[in-house]
């Protein structure tokens, strides 16, 4: 709301400056969010709260001023109307609609252009000029908050008003040239034959004030907020009328608002106004709300005294009636229908009394334990693991476009592909929910290949959304990640992405004590994945995730040259795996005896089956095995690997023998000959 | 007799004078010390010396022995001294090549901050709570206050999934939820992802919010502006000015939002700021009796307060950070720095 200092002062006599008159309002709830000048004047852009319609004016930014630094309202009296001739026919079908309505009709009006006071007002308010009568009605709104219509009487067939819902009429052609497309529910303004304005929205184009009007009829009502509200949604047409009304407007005041501009209207175009039609069926009836002193004192946290909350009461134009020392008798007036219950009142008292004022204090509590939210701990642990090993954490848009299934190659019957749908998105590409994190992190390194990174270690922790048969979608936690390296320091070893992101996994498996892991192959992975280099990650039996280098089908489609490796777990399924507790074991009594092993196999013998085939020799005295080398090349032949192992032996019980060591190490080698062909390397 | 050993003395000391390595200094200890040695020698020869004279001659060789000993010995300790010192020059390594470390991670900054903030309020007491993000227009709207066709609807402009299912358009849902579920009193913070359709420069379609509430028999909005206080010079130090000024929400009342002093200009009025010197980083108020009749609460024996904050808003005044964009961009230049 645009409102002008030099406007603002026909109604109270304020010596503030402009940055002290903003900050004032903006401390009393109305937020002063700028200052323009203008000639000769000063324009504040207030930001009204949608609660607070009264101040939707110059009249309620004033009386706010009143109030707040309790000087005098001065009102614009209107001076009695010389009367002449009888007021319009009104007749309200729909009383819950229209709770009242208030009409004049002006014979005999000159139509041309505003003065140029009126129309430099209007102009520095935002609004566009038309001719002096519908400026005028554009006048008064913004003075009062009342919007009121003018129609050509002439035009109105009857020279009546009619007011009733749309029923069975489904169009109207209204001011701005528009057919508007009407709704059976929308109440509408009719003469004797046919629809003329959309109730509070906007009048229709064949009764509109034009040069050649020289009777009209001058309207102003009360439509049900939440009627116009809907009319206005659905319309998809929102002006100062509807903005107005749906906030609610002042119903004690719309008599005035007639008067004053069926006034302006004889004083700047002339004419005659007849007697005036109030149809008012169930008269505004003013609240009575019981205020107890003691509730203001304890909710606002001060001690305040009836006689002060007396004087804001007043300053507030709220009348009040003090009951005994407890309790006040509190009757808002018409304007304010934002006052409800006794909080209501508080507030007010709050907000005169002075936010500033209240003495901030700390609330007094019984001591009780907090209770830990575990699911929070530990995923602020997996963050950390990630983190340590080396990966920095993104955050992306939970909006996904379902073309990128395409672009991952996904089936199309991918259970992922069933995405929860926005029905009002800002851009096509953002119109479900991700039930996958990994497009994203693909993007977020495709974006930093483009600024010329040439290393990226990414992860997120995430929900994701799908469908689950129930009114709300599931929501369930993902961490990915995402690896990207051309090597910069090849002294230091070549890092494969496969296994840094391997490592990182297997390191958070270790933070949060899970042990029985595995990374398989040879199940159906991701199509997306490289299929020689990925492989499935289980936890027991249960698939919980894949990792993998991407498919170079999936890299050529989202344009990125490089090997990118990927991981995605579902930590729904890891967090149900974490062990509750920690269970000591005890130390070893005896000693170790380690022995290394090396085999020469074929290349497609896997490291893990190897390992696990050696630790099903023995269960008893067989501790662990650790692979410490792989070589290929001279003088291993061709197709083939070696591979050395070193084997710890211990026994619960005892210090192993060397002979007994000798037995088992000979009887692992006579398994791993014939169980991989395996040849003992010398 | 006794020149004779006094001679042998002058030799050994210039044999171990000239010698210039750890070999030669072994063969001067066998030439006069060892067991053919010539003062072995001289002492193996000591029975034929008369009786009279042996005791003086005896001394003398036994001095002479000890003192050859003692300066070859220390002849040895220097050669072998700088031989080490060869040795271990010999063999050196570059300390200036860079470490083989694993180079950390970064937190994204709405993370660091979030964690922060949650710190702060769990110091306090206060429990985490969880809430979905795909919501029921109920908890959304309707339980706070909110109804359908009201126009406080317009203040967050919504994602709609169906008609009675909306993307959270604030924390403030997990309040209801939680009121529903648990009896006061209750001290909870519910962090999370928040969608509004809206995007411009200073608006993303998503960002974090940090809900707080509290409830009990007697919680005042002193208490309030005591907590909120605390929060914030925390957070931002101190001497962070803080100021509160009537607001409105349809789900608390008396409502409030919370400026602090503006950290870009320190006041004097900045485009951050837009001249103001100050900056809004809360919504908070007390608990509106209406919520606490939707969730069956006796509004009569609780009162409490609840606020609201964009964490992305407080992120970028405390790093500096002048596009919101930033933040869903994930540049590594950008998240490196955190
Ligand atoms: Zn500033």
């Amino acid at each position: 709301m645009r409102a002008s200092i030099n406007w603002l002062k026909e109604f109270v006599d304020f010596s503030l400056t402009h940055r002290e008159i903003a900050n004032t309002l903006t401390m009393a709830g109305l937020e002063v969010e700028g200052l323009e000048e203008i000639e000769g004047d000063t324009i504040l852009e207030v930001s009204v709260t949608p609660n607070r319609a009264d101040c939707l004016s110059i009249k309620g930014i004033a009386r706010e001023i009143s109030s707040i630094l309790s000087l005098p309202l001065k009102d614009v009296a209107v001076t009695p109307l010389n009367e002449e001739g009888e007021p319009p026919s009104i007749n309200i079908k729909t009383p819950q609609l229209c709770r009242r309505y208030a009409s004049r009709i002006i014979r005999g009006v000159k139509v041309g252009s505003s003065p140029q006071w009126i129309s430099k007002r209007l102009e520095s308010h935002g609004m566009r000029l038309i001719n002096n009568i519908v400026d005028i009605t554009n006048y008064v709104l913004l003075e009062t908050g009342q919007p009121l219509h003018a129609f050509d009487l002439n035009k109105l067939a009857g020279g009546c008003i009619i007011v009733n819902t749309a029923q069975s009429v489904n169009k109207l052609l209204t001011l701005d040239g528009e057919e508007r497309a009407l709704n059976s529910d929308m109440l509408l303004i009719w003469d004797k034959e046919k629809p003329v304005a959309i109730a509070g929205v906007m009048g229709g184009l064949t009764t509109e004030v034009t040069s050649s009007s020289v009777d009209i009829l001058l309207e102003s009502a009360f439509f049900n907020p939440i009627s116009v509200r809907r009319t206005s949604k659905t319309l998809n047409l929102i002006t100062e009328s509807s903005y107005r009304f749906e906030r609610g407007v002042d119903i004690e005041g719309i008599v005035y608002a007639l008067n004053r501009a069926a006034q302006l209207i004889l004083e700047t175009a002339g004419g005659k106004a007849s007697k005036l039609i109030d149809k008012y069926p169930k008269p505004f009836t003013p609240k009575q709300i019981h205020l107890k002193l003691s509730k203001v004192n304890k909710i606002i946290g001060i001690n305040i005294s009836s006689s002060e909350v007396q004087d804001i009461l007043g300053r507030l134009g709220f009348k009040n009636k003090k009951k005994d020392e407890e309790e006040i008798i509190v009757t808002p007036p018409s304007f304010r229908q934002d006052i409800i219950r006794d909080v209501d009142i508080i507030e007010e008292i709050a907000r005169l009394y002075g936010y500033d004022k209240i003495p901030p204090t700390f609330p007094v509590v019984r001591l009780q334990p907090v209770g830990k939210n575990i699911r929070r701990g530990i995923i602020a642990t997996i963050r950390d693991s990630m983190r340590r090993s080396g990966y920095s954490e993104v955050i992306n848009y939970s909006f996904l476009n379902p073309a990128v299934f395409d672009k991952l190659r996904l089936p199309s019957d991918d259970k992922r592909r069933d995405m929860i749908k926005i029905r009002n998105p800002l851009r096509k590409e953002e119109a479900s929910l991700r039930t996958t994190l990994i497009p994203s992190l693909i993007d977020n390194v495709s974006f930093n290949i483009k600024r010329g990174e040439k290393s990226v270690r990414f992860f997120e922790v995430s929900r994701v959304f799908s469908h689950s048969g129930q009114k709300l979608p599931e929501e369930s936690m993902r961490l990915a990640g995402a690896y990207l390296n051309m090597p910069l320091s090849l002294w230091q070893g070549k890092h494969e992405g496969f296994y840094d992101l391997k490592g990182a996994i297997e390191s958070l498996f270790l933070e949060l004590r899970i042990g029985d892991y595995s990374f398989t192959t040879g199940d159906i992975c991701e199509q997306y994945l490289h299929p020689g280099k990925s492989c499935t990650i289980k936890i027991g039996s249960h698939n919980i995730g894949s990792l993998g280098v991407l498919h170079p089908a999936v890299s050529q489609a989202f344009d990125i040259t490089g090997d990118i490796t990927v991981f995605e777990l579902d930590l729904e399924r890891v967090l149900s795996y974490i062990p509750a507790d920690i269970i000591y074991k005890q130390l070893p009594k005896y000693p170790y005896v380690e022995r290394d092993i090396s085999i020469v196999v074929t290349e497609d013998i896997k490291v893990s089956d190897v390992n696990s085939a050696i630790l099903s020799v023995s269960s008893d005295i067989i501790e662990s095995v650790v692979l410490f080398d792989i070589y290929t090349g001279h003088p291993i032949p061709k197709g083939k690997k070696s591979l050395a192992f070193a084997i710890r032996y211990r026994a619960k019980n005892r210090t192993l023998t060397d002979s007994e060591v000798d037995a088992m190490h000979s009887k692992i080698l006579n398994v791993l000959e014939n169980s991989f062909k395996a040849e003992l390397r010398s | 007799m006794i020149e004779d050993i006094l001679s042998i003395k002058t030799l050994a000391e210039e044999d171990v004078k000239k010698a210039d390595d750890l070999g030669t200094i072994q063969s001067i200890r066998i030439k006069y010390l060892g067991k053919k040695g010539i003062l072995t020698d001289r002492i193996k020869s000591l029975s034929s010396i008369p009786k009279a004279e042996r005791a003086e001659y005896g001394c003398v060789i036994n001095e002479t022995k000890d003192y050859i000993e003692r300066i070859i010995t220390q002849r040895e300790e220097e050669f072998k001294t700088s031989e080490l010192g060869t040795l271990l020059k010999a063999r050196h390594i570059d300390v200036t090549v860079p470490g083989n470390f694993v180079p950390c991670g970064h937190n994204h900054p709405t993370s660091n901050v979030l964690e922060e903030i949650i710190d702060v309020f769990v110091s306090l007491g206060f429990r985490v709570e969880d809430g979905p993000e795909v919501e029921l227009d109920y908890y959304n709207f309707e339980a706070l206050n909110i109804p359908k066709d009201h126009p406080a609807r317009d203040m967050q402009d919504t994602f709609y999934i169906t008609d009675d299912i909306v993307l959270r358009t604030h924390t403030s849902p997990v309040q209801v939820r939680v009121m529903e579920r648990d009896k006061p009193p209750i001290r909870v913070i519910a962090p999370g992802k928040v969608y509004r359709c809206d995007t411009d420069v200073s608006h993303t379609p998503m960002f974090h919010q940090i809900e707080g509430f509290m409830v009990d028999e007697h919680i005042s909005m002193g208490d309030l502006k005591g907590v909120l206080e605390m929060f914030i010079h925390a957070v931002f130090g101190a001497n962070t000015k803080v100021r509160f000024r009537p607001s409105f929400f349809p789900f608390t009342e008396p409502s409030a939002e919370i400026d602090i002093g503006c950290l870009i200009c320190k006041g004097r009025g900045c485009k951050v700021c837009k001249n103001s010197g100050w900056v809004e980083i809360l919504g908070a108020g007390m608990i509106n009796p209406r919520v606490f009749e939707m969730v069956g609460y006796n509004p009569e024996s609780y009162t409490g307060f609840a606020f609201g904050m964009g964490i992305e808003r407080i992120t970028m005044l405390k790093y500096g950070i002048d596009d919101i964009r930033l933040f869903f961009e994930n540049d590594k230049r950008f998240l490196e720095q955190f």
